[in-house]
């Protein structure tokens, strides 16, 4: 039991990085952008190309990725979420579902159909492990990946509190038209932050690559748990993301222990189950739950 | 000099003549293009003389891997075929349309009916994953066009659509030939008999159509050759944690390792295993459902070396294809000339799926007859690039059954083009195959 726990924290961690992303442009424009595991995967794309054709190391690359994939979001504001968004909040959803699509169906036109890793280039650091006593086994790089979505996630919120930038960005995810008549260009601060986001995809692109395998068409499969994690710490709040990536990771590793049916349905199990809490609300279902008692009696 | 003052002169004084003399060439250029496409169309018009055969796989989506390679078998057969196929003393053109599943179900579905319906197909192909052959399966039994389809478990064909153990059998329209359980069951015992073990399994098997089947037929057969199974149960596809499944194959010391997942979830849970310290136990990794292609395989790095698979097909398999006349090493080696990339099973296996449609094309009485060539397919017994596929001796009406060969990935020797190398190891679901290498201990 002390096993599933410590694995499902450290899955949570994975769960966390892999939301960050999307939590923070949620949390900024309230746009959730349905293309954010497919982006991930173009990153991963990206390093595995220049590992395989180049022999250049993952980690040293990831700011030769970044760079790029910062600049992509902000096309991807100019292009697709500032268009869109003039025609209401649904239209960036559909939009960046339709650009999910694109950017599979691009991937696969570009790379064919064959699964590919970046842990081989890694050396054995994919499945190295610190043995604990109680015949527990920590790997090196889910503990890495963990500490790795701390800093993320702990760097944008001291970003947001202690930078004018994320005063502005704050300023404009409160009231748009606020901000702009106090003189902050809200487009541009758009643009930023999804540059930001898609900064953040690539090191969620490097730790699936690393722990899992890719393809082109990996992207959805890893939205949903990102998304599930966004939603069960609360859209918008970065630490909450943390922990819902915990709760969710967790919640799995347990249901797995309990029956290995049980990992997939447990964390979407409480992941429903807090979208309902948070629909209705405690006070509201103990209200409910009260006058239908008083129905009966 | 002389060469710029030419062209000058063709430029300035020639301008007049030459515009009428591009019409007149273009026109007798449209004619002469027109001429030989018209006739071709003409052919083509004439429904009695040609041919038309649908061939549907998957080639992109999730499944692609299984495809991928269908476009240069298609090549080659359409090349062998150029000049037609001669069947009741009548020559025939031959078309064949091909069609792409997106590895989606239900769009498989559509593209039979398409092809029924709107191409007017004479014979239906499908091959690759119950994802694609059921359903198409399906269109074709309802329309009541002859189907032969390849490459998924023939009981999850049988059964999985309705058919009754004992019972007649319900299909009138789809024939199947491919491997089953029993084919697992053979290869198997007769791999990890290779090597000394303590002969316990733990096997990983998901909650799907595949694992469910294998679980409930090949893990008694698998007890009953001396085997102790230890299944911690079936677990959903996607998992991303497998820490339960690793501590029970560690506690209970299993040697002898099984899984039919789908390829990211194995890449997953391997290199999980191999965090937990269990993989240097291991001295039989079997894997089936992944491991059939050489990228699944060169994604794990290190940890993929000397995992054991199974092939349907291997380029060292002792046949020729009929409808090309390609050996298994001349198939492989065209297949990486053209494309710079590793041969893969899959190559075989469409290459003999086509192979025994245009078997049964060419010894039915009337290819046109529909009812005529069900029958046919139904008794046919033919040579393939994979071996022989006869449907006169099946365990049930409607289905061949072909071997499954033990194999192994080993590591490629120095100065190979490829990183791996798919040995066979055993072969004790067909005795002519070959075996090329002994079998290495995983660990």
């Amino acid at each position: 039991m002390t096993n599933a726990l410590l694995q499902g924290l450290l899955l949570g961690g994975y769960y966390a990085l892999l939301a960050a992303g999307l939590s923070f442009l949620f949390g900024v424009m309230r746009i959730i952008n349905l293309a954010h595991g497919s982006l991930a995967v173009v990153a991963a794309f990206a390093l595995w190309l220049l590992a395989d054709r180049y022999g250049l190391d993952p980690f040293l690359m990831l700011p030769v990725v970044m760079v790029p994939m910062a600049f992509l979001g902000w096309l991807l504001y100019r292009l697709v979420f500032a268009r869109s968004l003039r025609g209401g909040a649904l239209t960036p959803i559909l939009a960046s579902f339709g650009l999910a699509t694109v950017v599979d169906n691009a991937l696969f036109q570009g790379f064919g159909a064959d699964t590919r890793s970046l842990a081989p280039y890694i050396g054995d650091l994919a499945y190295e492990s610190w043995a604990l006593p109680g015949d527990i086994f920590v790997g090196q790089l889910a503990v890495l990946v963990f500490a790795t979505s701390l800093a993320v996630l702990g760097g944008l919120q001291l970003m947001l509190s202690a930078t004018t930038l994320g005063r502005r960005i704050r300023a404009a995810a409160e009231d748009a038209d606020a901000a702009g008549l106090v003189g902050v260009d809200t487009h541009r601060i758009y643009g930023i932050a999804t540059a930001i986001s898609l900064a953040t995809v690539t090191l969620a692109g490097l730790a699936m690559a690393l722990r899992a395998t890719f393809d082109p068409y990996a992207g959805p499969s890893q939205l949903i748990f990102a998304f599930e994690a966004v939603v069960i710490g609360g859209a918008g709040s970065l630490w909450g993301t943390l922990a819902g990536g915990v709760i969710l990771g967790i919640a799995q590793s347990v249901g797995a222990h309990i029956n290995p049916q049980g990992f997939l349905l447990a964390g979407h199990g409480v992941f429903l189950a807090i979208l309902v809490f948070r629909v209705y609300g405690g006070p509201a279902l103990a209200t409910r739950w009260r006058n239908l008692k008083g129905a009966k009696a | 000099m002389q060469e710029a003052n030419a062209t000058h002169a063709v430029d300035s004084t020639g301008e007049g003549p030459s515009r009428r003399e591009f019409i007149r060439a273009a026109g007798a250029a449209g004619l002469a293009l027109a001429l030989p496409g018209g006739s071709l169309w003409a052919q083509g018009a004439d429904p009695k003389n040609t041919l038309r055969i649908g061939f549907i796989s998957p080639r992109t989506g999730p499944l692609a891997s299984f495809g991928e390679t269908d476009p240069h078998v298609l090549t080659l057969v359409r090349k062998a075929l150029a000049s037609g196929l001669s069947s009741g003393g009548r020559q025939y053109a031959v078309q064949i349309i091909d069609r792409d599943t997106q590895s989606d179900p239900s769009r498989a579905s559509q593209l039979a009916k398409s092809l029924i319906n709107e191409e007017k197909v004479d014979l239906m192909l499908a091959i690759s994953t119950p994802e694609v052959v059921n359903p198409v399966s399906d269109a074709c039994e309802a329309a009541g066009v002859p189907c032969l389809s390849s490459v998924m478990p023939w009981e999850a064909w049988y059964f999985g659509r309705g058919a009754k153990p004992g019972a007649p059998s319900p299909y009138k329209w789809s024939f199947h030939f491919s491997f089953g359980v029993g084919s697992f069951v053979r290869a198997y015992t007769a791999q990890w008999n290779l090597i000394p073990t303590n002969r316990k399994v733990g096997v990983l098997y998901p909650n799907d159509a595949d694992g469910n089947a294998i679980r409930a037929n090949l893990a008694p057969e698998l007890a009953k050759a001396g085997f102790t199974i230890v299944d911690p149960g079936p677990y959903e596809n996607g998992t991303t944690d497998y820490t339960a499944q690793i501590a029970r194959f560690k506690a209970e010391k299993c040697e002898i390792f099984n899984t039919f997942p789908i390829p990211p979830d194995f890449a997953t849970f391997w290199r999980q295993a191999a965090q937990q310290g269990y993989t240097k136990t291991v001295k039989i990794a079997q894997l089936a459902k992944t491991g059939l292609f050489p990228s699944t395989m060169e994604a794990l790095g290190n940890l993929g070396f000397n995992l054991a698979g199974g092939a349907y097909w291997h380029k060292h398999f002792p046949y020729t294809s009929p409808l090309t006349g390609l050996s298994g090493v001349a198939l492989a080696d065209g297949y990486e000339a053209a494309s710079g990339k590793q041969w893969t099973q899959q190559l075989g296996a469409t290459m003999a799926l086509l192979d025994a449609g245009f078997a049964a094309l060419k010894t039915t009485a009337d290819p046109k007859n529909k009812a005529g060539l069900a029958k046919t397919l139904g008794t046919l017994n033919t040579d393939t690039m994979a071996g022989k596929v006869d449907f006169t001796k099946g365990p049930v009406p409607n289905v061949a059954v072909t071997p499954i060969i033990g194999a192994q990935w080993v590591k490629a020797k120095p100065g190979a083009k490829h990183k791996l190398d798919f040995v066979i190891t055993s072969n004790a679901d067909d005795a002519k195959v070959p075996v090329g290498a002994k079998l290495i201990s995983y660990s």
